[in-house]
């Protein structure tokens, strides 16, 4: 609420926008550019898929981006605002990693509560608004049980009830279906799409899975190498329900997305293929 | 039962199928005590027939009958409980007191990478002074009373708890901590929340570990200078050669550790339920 612009303005900033963002990591004395010269912008409502190579950075950024590292120039606004000196996350964001995160001496109910406790939500509110999201994913029934209890897309799905339960308007996803299988993956995806829709939030999904990135998001950003920039930006027009996971891979356009992306990757293919470019020229550096 | 038909009937069947594993449990625990019965006895016959053959090793070792002639006695006269009581207060307050400021120091060490750093090696220092080594020292500041028992006690329990604490806070998963910062956390509530709970199985690692060192600080502190308690009983019989009489309050000491083993292990099952689930 503080994030918003006190001025009217004609065009409402977009909820995150990031310009020229760079960051370099020192490792043993040496300077590993990481992030190069990025920019893009998320608009509201939007879902924004991004790939890249392995080791590009894109974690970093995603880090860079809620304050959690700092960048070394560039500029990163949510809703217009810069972040605050002191490196603290906006609020209004939802983070969400590969890992869940949960806590073991949580249950699920307490895990999902745990952003409301540190907002200091009443207890009653916290705890009917945890309970309904749990519903909502499947997990009635499950809110007593311990971390240890509860199967793998069980728990990414009690880690994304946490993430939404302070209604963040700005989720910021690090692929966090990748260790899940096939089947529950679609699943957790359709759940995700249609609650960051209904909830007309916007979201930003780094991934490894090109075809998830191409029938969950509006518009997907390939990244190059290190130190990575936008490399190429498509947006995703495909002919289906947004949540229809199935149907986005069998809409007409869906093959023809994945096969220019994995091409943009420059992914070698053998021993003789060419490397990303921005990887082997740090690597000639090194 | 109309549960079975909604999400609970995974629970619900999980308890179940818990039962005969748990029986399993039961079955190969009763296994273990009975060859650790049969092992004891097997030793203390062994030498109960050893010391019976000669009178010179029922002189040097002491036989298990003797032991237990003196346990009875000591019990039976109350010499033994009082003795054990004693230890058991030194011990029970060393320990306590030596865990509880360890660890507040070790966990707040957590809090400050710069304070941490600066007083490394002063830790590193204190924790490898040998204990006895200040026991002159304490009885000249604390008395020969229950104080000094009580503060070699401490000693040995403190730097101990104070290092396990703090490698636990140190383990916290930064990426868990950067998840408490999106949901808004301050950092006294990244330490309340994520930091003192996960740290909590160090701390109990810690905890089972200094009941050895607070029962050696307290009896070290008898052994210095004391009229009453179980380092005083072994200490006094073992100058007057009377073998079966320092078994007997070893006896005694063995019983306080497991004593004090056993409520630690209640404590952390109390304290950590969601450690069964692992
Ligand atoms: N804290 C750090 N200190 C030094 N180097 C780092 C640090 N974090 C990441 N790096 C380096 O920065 C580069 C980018 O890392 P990052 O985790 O952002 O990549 P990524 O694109 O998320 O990779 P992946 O796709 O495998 O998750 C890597 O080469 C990594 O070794
Ligand atoms: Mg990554």
């Amino acid at each position: 609420m503080s994030q918003g612009p006190l001025h009217p303005s004609p065009h409402p900033a977009p909820p995150l926008a990031v310009e020229h963002l760079a960051k370099a990591y020192r490792t043993g004395g040496r300077l590993l550019p990481v992030v190069g010269d990025l920019t893009f912008a998320l608009a509201r409502g939007e879902i924004v898929a991004i790939v890249g190579p392995s080791g590009c950075g894109k974690t970093t950024l995603l880090n860079a981006v809620c304050g959690l590292t700092p960048a070394d120039s560039g500029r990163i606004l949510w809703n217009g605002a810069p972040l605050d000196r002191r490196g603290r996350p906006p609020s209004g964001i939802g983070y969400m990693l590969q890992k869940d995160l949960l806590l073991p001496w949580r249950t699920a109910l307490d895990n999902v509560k745990l952003g409301t406790e540190l907002r200091g939500m009443p207890r009653g509110q916290a705890d009917e608004r945890a309970r309904a999201l749990l519903d909502q994913l499947g997990l009635h029934g499950f809110a007593g049980a311990y971390p240890a209890t509860l199967s793998g897309g069980m728990r990414q799905r009690v880690a994304l009830a946490r993430t939404l339960i302070n209604d963040p308007d700005v989720l910021l996803f690090d692929e966090p279906f990748a260790a899940l299988d096939f089947q529950t993956k679609l699943l957790i995806e359709a759940d995700t799409v249609r609650l960051v829709r209904d909830g007309a939030k916007s979201a930003l999904l780094i991934t490894h899975d090109i075809e998830e990135a191409v029938s969950i998001a509006d518009r997907v950003l390939v990244l190059s190498g290190r130190p990575t920039a936008v490399k190429a930006s498509y947006t995703i027009d495909l002919d289906c329900a947004p949540d229809d996971m199935i149907g986005a891979r069998e809409s007409a356009g869906f093959g023809d997305y994945v096969r220019q992306i994995w091409a943009d990757l420059d992914i070698p293919r053998s021993t003789l293929g060419c490397a990303g470019r921005g990887i082997s020229r740090a690597a000639a550096r090194s | 039962m109309s549960d079975a038909v909604t999400g609970l009937a995974p629970i619900a069947g999980k308890s179940q199928n818990a039962l005969p594993r748990d029986g399993a449990r039961l079955r190969s625990g009763a296994l273990v005590l009975l060859v650790q019965i049969v092992l004891l006895a097997a030793l203390l016959t062994v030498w109960e027939w050893q010391t019976r053959l000669s009178p010179q090793s029922a002189f040097l070792f002491g036989s298990p009958s003797a032991i237990g002639r003196f346990l009875w006695q000591g019990l039976a006269d109350g010499t033994l409980l009082r003795d054990a009581g004693v230890t058991a207060l030194e011990t029970g307050l060393g320990f306590l007191i030596g865990n509880l400021v360890g660890t507040l120091a070790g966990l707040s060490l957590w809090y400050s990478t710069f304070v941490s750093r600066v007083v490394q090696p002063f830790i590193v220092a204190i924790g490898s002074i040998p204990i006895i080594a200040l026991a002159p020292i304490i009885i000249i500041w604390f008395g020969t009373g229950l104080a000094s028992k009580v503060a070699m006690s401490t000693l040995s329990v403190v730097v101990v708890a104070l290092v396990t604490s703090y490698k636990g806070a140190l383990g916290v998963d930064p990426d868990q901590i950067n998840l408490l910062r999106t949901l808004g956390a301050r950092k006294p509530q990244i330490f309340a929340k994520l930091v003192v709970p996960s740290s909590l199985a160090d701390i109990f690692a810690g905890l089972k570990l200094t009941v050895g060192f607070a029962l050696i600080g307290a009896i070290v502190g008898e052994f210095m200078s004391s009229s009453v308690g179980l380092g005083h009983a072994i200490f006094q019989a073992g100058s007057l050669y009377a073998i079966p009489k320092v078994f007997a309050a070893l006896v005694g000491t063995i019983a306080l550790a497991l004593v004090l083993t056993f409520l630690v292990g209640r404590a952390e099952r109390m304290l950590m339920p969601w450690r069964d689930h692992l």
